[in-house]
Parts: structure tokens; sequence; C-alpha cells
């Protein structure tokens, strides 16, 4: 396996052009690059349709992960839960201390080694918005999750939530699998809020193996589990049995 | 949350008795966090304060066996992952005392996220006391501790035990740390492990099989308070800063690349390995098992422990042969060379298969290869019989004898049941002499490092606590500076101890993030200084025992036979000038030379009063 992986770099902008690459044509350019292995998952933010993409093309910036550079260090999750649990100092808010419990990522580790780390998709069909059993509002037209219209994100509203759970448990059959729900008021827990547009798990990661990418929906890894994945890596990596 | 200071930790340690099942919070004493901090230092303590007199069994339900991260750990701090399991030890003895059960300590020390996961529980160790009627293991979730049966579980192997626990927990988020079938048979140098490969050796996994506990599983969702939660930030940035070049990519390729196993082929090109169970320090077929030819035939992965930005475990599996379809992660520097090198293995997916079977089973693979390598030499040079050896030809390089006597070792069974003893009792055995080629001091084996032509390592095994340990520092600022790192959770190859070649973290950066977590001021010298404090108390837990001089020397191997190849070939130790360097170690540390009694001047200087 190569070590250095263009897809992986920080700068996918210069290396993957400014146009949105489909699928196909995103794999290709790896493979050119290289024999290395780069699979999506915890895909993002819609962006925009290109004019006359049909649902499949929409394009979206995922947190990417390069799954032979990710050593499973768990760096992303200290980080995220530091930037998004930040504390106050003296009338400032600054980072907090960084509980892994707190955070939105989290890395599964799996024998055979593979670590998973895992993400909010902010799917397009909003799984977790449409099991919400709360009326939308009249005025704003939202439940008590809903999609922000400026990145994707999921977001909950504590005042009308019910803490049923179950958008957790759509998330859990539908998609990544990644809302819990908070152990004391039950709402749900771990939406990425892409930290303003600057993921600090991309940011901090020290093997670069996180990163922002613009990509289409429909490549394999879209919305898996961490124990699918892990399955499908321990078999690519580990299974010489054939 | 309790914020009085010092901060950075719980002031609380989980006390568990599995004799009468009775499960403890223990507040500790703000000294105590002041004088030894954490980790190895704190565990010291806590064993100086809970053996009372000598000469305790290892094995006996008294001794303590302890899993302590230190003040770092838990915090994002790069490599700040170490857990280190202290107890008395089960495999060292005096040459004479009178206390039949006279051992030194012990302090080993694992990597991974077990550490972490121990404060997020909410605690700053775990004392465990007591034997389990039946198997049992310890299940902690935050506050809630439970004594758990294991007897399904009794027996079984490492790797697979590992998938079966998570499984029965249900969490992926459980760290589990356990002991394979080797530390249940007591074998006296089993080992603890973590995600299957990472290990706390020497010896601790048979107090832990004492005990009738087969794992832990942990799992924690709070966070110690800091002090000054900017300064840690800032200097949390600074440390972080440490290991990046201008650019932002990392410095550490040297350890992502090849780990520990870098040094396979360099200590061999200088004739500073053991080789042959130690009579050479050069091994020609080097080339067939180092990190280059790993990486070609096995490595796929590499990982890091919580937070890291080393990565220098890696994670393989055998692509051909007998033991094809294997998954483990292959040679490090330790493991290549004692079933590799020391026992003239030059074929990988048999060396690769011996470290599997030796990690599956929970033994420790530095004691285990020293072991084979004396009785291969013994066997060799008819000591022992075939028949002794219960039929195995064990001649060098034999990977199947290799496989056949770890399963031996592990079942003790025939020849494996003295080979579980550890080389000094073998050698008791096998008499004729044979003491000068059984490699160990005060009873521990000696590590892959040879040391022949390097007096400074030699020093190193002689004066260490533990016995024979290669990391306990090769001078007193050494020794002073591991026992230091050992305490704050942080991983030895994170900090700058070897800055001429590779990036750290130095003293004043571990002491600024130590101030603004606990909100006590540190320096450097106050750190080292805590450093030497530890290493005295353990000294005087040893003296204790009824260790003296003579049990801080070397087998006469490295005196009378030198290397006959290599580029250090003719090396050997100089019995003279070991002596006097021993004598000027003594002085320096302001030991007395003749009895190796820390002085009550130093004693009361480190506020070790208490010892005297």
């Amino acid at each position: 396996m190569k070590e250095n992986s263009i897809a992986s770099s920080h700068e996918p902008k210069t290396l993957l052009g400014s146009k949105p690459v489909s699928r196909r044509e995103f794999i290709s350019r790896l493979a050119l690059g290289g024999s290395s292995l780069v699979l999506l998952t915890g895909c993002s933010r819609w962006v925009f349709p290109e004019p006359g993409a049909t649902a499949r093309e929409k394009i979206y910036e995922y947190i990417a992960v390069d799954y032979t550079k990710c050593t499973g260090c768990r760096t992303c999750e200290a980080v995220c839960s530091a930037f998004n649990n930040p504390v106050s100092v003296d009338g400032t808010m600054i980072p907090g201390p960084g509980n892994p419990a707190l955070a939105n990522i989290f890395v599964h580790s799996f024998n055979p080694d593979v670590s998973a780390p895992a993400v909010c998709a902010r799917c397009a069909d909003t799984p977790c918005v449409n099991a919400c059993p709360v009326d939308p509002d009249p005025a704003t037209g939202r439940r008590a999750i809903y999609q922000d219209k400026k990145y994707g994100t999921i977001i909950n509203d504590p005042d009308r939530c019910i803490s049923c759970g179950n958008c957790v448990a759509a998330c859990s059959a539908d998609s990544v699998g990644i809302l819990a729900q908070h152990p004391e008021t039950g709402r749900p827990m771990r939406m990425c809020t892409l930290c303003d547009g600057e993921p600090e798990c991309v940011r901090h990661c020290p093997y670069e193996a996180l990163s922002m990418i613009r990509v289409t929906d429909d490549h394999s890894f879209y919305r898996m589990s961490p124990e699918e994945i892990a399955e499908k890596l321990s078999a690519r990596w580990y299974d010489f049995s054939a | 949350m309790n914020n009085a200071q010092p901060c950075g930790y719980y002031k609380v340690l989980l006390d568990i008795n599995l004799t009468t099942g009775e499960i403890k919070k223990i507040p500790i004493p703000r000294k105590d966090i002041e004088n030894f901090v954490g980790g190895r230092g704190l565990g010291m303590k806590i064993l100086w304060d809970r053996l009372k007199k000598p000469g305790i069994d290892a094995l006996s339900p008294e001794n303590p066996l302890m899993f302590m991260p230190g003040p770092f750990s838990g915090f994002p701090i790069p490599s700040a992952s170490r857990t280190v399991v202290v107890t008395k030890s089960p495999a060292t003895s005096p040459e004479t005392s009178p206390y039949p059960h006279a051992s030194t300590v012990s302090y080993s020390n694992m990597g991974g996220f077990l550490g972490p996961e121990i404060r997020f529980a909410g605690y700053d160790g775990i004392v465990i006391t007591g034997k389990a009627s039946t198997p049992a293991y310890i299940f902690i979730e935050d506050d809630r501790v439970e004594i758990r049966d294991a007897k399904p579980f009794w027996g079984m192997k490492t790797d697979a035990f590992d998938k079966t626990l998570i499984k029965e927990l249900n969490n992926q988020r459980f760290q589990t740390c356990y002991i394979g079938p080797a530390g249940e048979n007591l074998v006296s140098y089993a080992c603890i492990l973590h995600t299957t490969a990472r290990a706390a050796g020497r010896g601790v996994g048979a107090v832990m099989g004492s005990k009738n506990l087969k794992a832990i599983a942990i799992k924690g969702t709070g966070m110690p308070n800091v002090a000054d939660l900017p300064a840690f930030n800032k200097s949390l940035n600074d440390v972080r800063g440490v290991f990046k070049g201008i650019t932002g990519g990392l410095l550490t390729d040297f350890w992502r690349k090849s780990g520990t196993a870098a040094a396979l082929q360099v200590m061999s090109d200088d004739g500073l390995m053991a080789v042959k169970n130690y009579r050479e320090g050069t091994f020609d077929a080097i080339e067939k098992i180092n990190a280059k030819t790993a990486r070609e035939k096995a490595w796929v992965r590499d990982f890091a422990c919580y937070c890291c930005c080393l990565a220098c475990k890696k994670s393989g599996v055998i692509k051909e042969g007998p033991y094809k379809t294997i998954v483990h992660d292959g040679p490090e520097y330790e493991t290549g060379v004692m079933f590799g090198a020391n026992l003239m293995i030059s074929d990988f997916n048999g060396l690769m298969k011996a470290i599997y079977d030796g990690d599956d089973l929970g033994m420790d693979i530095i004691s285990a290869g020293n072991v084979i390598g004396f009785l291969m030499e013994a066997y060799e040079k008819g000591y022992v019989t075939k028949s002794d050896l219960d039929g195995i030809d064990l001649i060098w390089g034999n990977v199947d004898a290799v496989l056949m006597m770890i399963d031996k070792i592990n079942r003790r069974d025939g020849i494996g049941d003295l080979a579980a003893q550890g080389v000094k009792a073998i050698s008791k055995q096998v008499g004729r002499n044979s003491e000068k080629f059984a490699i160990h001091v005060k009873g521990l084996e000696l590590a892959a490092h040879n040391i022949h032509a390097n007096p400074p390592r030699a020093l190193c095994y002689a004066t260490s606590n533990r016995g024979a340990c290669h990391l306990s520092g090769d001078n007193i600022a050494h020794q002073n500076f591991v026992a230091a790192v050992d305490s704050l959770g942080l991983c030895l190859f994170a900090s700058d101890h070897n800055k001429w070649m590779l990036p750290g973290i130095s003293k004043s950066k571990m002491a600024n993030l130590l101030t603004a977590i606990t909100g006590i001021e540190w320096d450097a010298d106050k750190l080292m200084e805590t450093g030497e404090r530890v290493f005295n108390l353990e000294k005087m837990f040893n003296l204790r025992e009824g260790f003296t001089r003579k049990d801080d020397s070397l087998p006469d191997r490295f005196f009378t036979e030198p290397f006959t190849m290599g580029p250090e070939k003719g090396a050997k130790l100089d019995r003279g000038e070991f002596s006097e360097m021993m004598d000027t170690f003594y002085k320096d540390r302001l030991w007395d030379p003749k009895t190796t009694r820390p002085s009550i001047e130093k004693l009361e200087q480190l506020g070790l009063e208490f010892t005297i």
C-alpha cells in the first residue's frame, strides 16, 4: 500500500480541481495517484445542485476518511469535543479539555485492527428529521430536529424536543448510527456541527487521514455503519484465505 | 467535581477486594499526589504502604495489583496513553534472603487506551487485592463497578477472548485488558494484554492469574478538571507542534514506517543485538526478519495509541505458507529479536507465528525467547538431552520446536513446567555452571539489547529495580527521567530522551502541562527529583526484601565470551571497569557502594524518611 495518497492531502481543491467530480472520475483520478485506498464516510453538507443534475448526482462536501492513513488515535474525538464543548473562562468561551465522550465523531476500533471513524452524514433524505413526531412549526416548518439550510447540519430544538429517541433509532436503522440520546435529557446528540465550516477533526488529524472533499453521494460507503465498514476493510486487508 | 487543588486528579482510587467482593473508592492523600504524581510513582507508594513487611508471596492474595494512569492520562496530550501495572514481582528473587518469597517491585507499562479510560471512568488508579473464589472479571462503567463471572472464558486465548468479551459487553467503546492461559497457569513471565498485542509484561500476568482475575472491562464518560485551561490549551498546542514540521506534516515518519522494528537492522549492524542466547551481537540473516521484510510480507496497517503522533504499532497478516491467514502485528524490536535473532530464526512467517502464539497465550516474549534460547544452548552443549525436552529437537532456528516449547510452557507440561519458572530456575535445575549463560539479573530475563559492547546498557540492566530491564535508564539522570515520565502517564517514545534523532516532548514542556493541569508549580528540576524519589523508593523496597549488591550483577557470559563476529568482534565487558562504573554509580546516587543502601541524607532530601 502506498503511503502517499493524493486524496488525503490537505489540498484537495488543487488536486481535484475546483470543479466537483463524480465518484467514478474521483476514483479513477485516485488510481492515477497510486494504489491508495480512499474510502468515504460521513458525507456531509449539501452544496448546490448542478443545473440539470439528478438526485444521485447531487454534490456533497464530505468528511472523507482515508482508512489507509487513519491510525485510530482518536485525536479527532478530543479536538471535536474541545471545540464543540467550550468553557467560559473569565467571560470568554475557550475550547474545553476535550472529553471524547462528548465528541460528535467516534472512532470505532475492531479486532482484527480496523479503525472506523463515524460522523453524522447529514443525509439528504434526513431519516432522523422524518422520524420526528413533533408537528412542524407553522412559522418555520421545522420539527424538533431539522436540517439547517446553511451547512446541511442537523439541529435539535431543545425547547420542542420530547426526548422520544425516534431520530436516534432512525439514524441507526437507515444511516451511520452515530446519533445517541443524551443520558440525562434524552435529547439527540452527536450531530456534526462542521465547526462553522472548518472542521477541527480535519485540521488536527495528525495523520492527515481526514479531509473535506466534494463528491456525489453514490459511493459504496455512503451512510454505512462502522461495523459494516470494518467488515469490508477487514476482508480487504486481512483475508488471505482465498 | 472536586475543585480543590491539586486539580487534574479525582484524588480517588478504586479499591477492589476479590476475596470479600468489597468495592470501595478511597481517597489519595494530597501529599502522595504531590510527591509521587501518578502512574509508576504513585503505584510504588501504594505498594510500599500496602505491603508492610518483606517476603510476602507475589502470588498471594495480599499482593496488590494496580493499574495506574498518570495525571496526563485522559487529556489529549500526544502519547499520554500509558497504563503502568505496579505490583510485587513474581519473576524476581535475590541470591540470598531471609525471606523465601523475597522479590523486587514490578512496574510494567503498556500503551493503548486503557489508562485514559480509567480516568474517564473517574479514577486515578485501580488497586486489586484478594483472590476470587472462581474466575471473575471486573466490569466498570463510571460509578457502576461489578465483579462478574468469567468461568465461561477461563482458558480462552487472548485473541478469541478479546472478540468474545466485546460481544458480551455489546459495546465497542469498552476498553479491556486480560490474561491468557499463561497467566491463568501462573507462568512466572505471563503478561496482561490490551487490544491483543499491547502488553504489560515481566510477570504481572501471573499476579492477575493468581487472583483468578481474567479481565477488566472499563468505560467512562467523565474527565478530570484542569486548573488553568487557557494555559493548558497553550501548552497543548505547543506540545502538538513538537511533532510537526514547518509545513504542518508529522516529523515522526520513522515510527510510522517501521515502529521499533526499525532497530532490528541497526542494532544488528552495530553489534548491539541479542543473538544466539546473547553469544553474539550481530545476526547475519537479519535482512530476512527486519522491518523492510515485515512491510513487504505482512504489515498492512499502522496504529497509534490515544492521541499519539507516532503510530509505532503495526498490524499484519501472514500471506503464505503453513501459517497463512494469521492476523497479528508482527515483529517489534523486542519480539523480533527474542523469538528471531536470539533463537537464530530467520523464517519470517515462522517468527510471525511464534509471536502470535506468545501473545495469544499471554506470555512475555522477552522472557520466553530468553528461556528458549537458554534451553537451545544447553541442548547444544549436551547439558539437557532430547528426552529432558520431552523429545523436542530444540536446535537453533527450529521454528516447529520453538512453537512446541511455547505450547508446553503455557500448559506447564513436562519440561514446560520448569521452563515456566524462568531462566534462573531452569539453570539451577540444569546445574553444571550453566548460570554463566543463564541471562538474567535478579531472576528477570534480559531484553533484546546485548551488552558486550554497551556498558551503559549493562549498568541499566544491573541496577534496574525490577530486574533486568532495558527501559529503566542507562545512567542516573536517565533513570530519574524515565521514572518521572512513567509517573505522568506519558510514553517514553514521545519524550525527547532521544532528541538528537527524534522529536519529543522536553522536561520543561511536561512541567508546563503539569502546572496548567494541577495548579501546582512544576519545573524540569522538580520533575527529575520526583523521578529520583520514585527510583529510591523502589530501591528501599528491594533492600527490605533482602537484595544486596551481589544481586546487581551480570551473568559471566558478558565478561568471558567475546563476540566472534560482526563489527564488535572481540568485544566483551571488563570486570574491573564494570565494577568501577557501578561504584561510581552508587556514590553518585549517594548510596553505600557496599550495601547499595541509599544514605539517610539522600532519603531525607527526597522525603522518604518513612522508609528508614
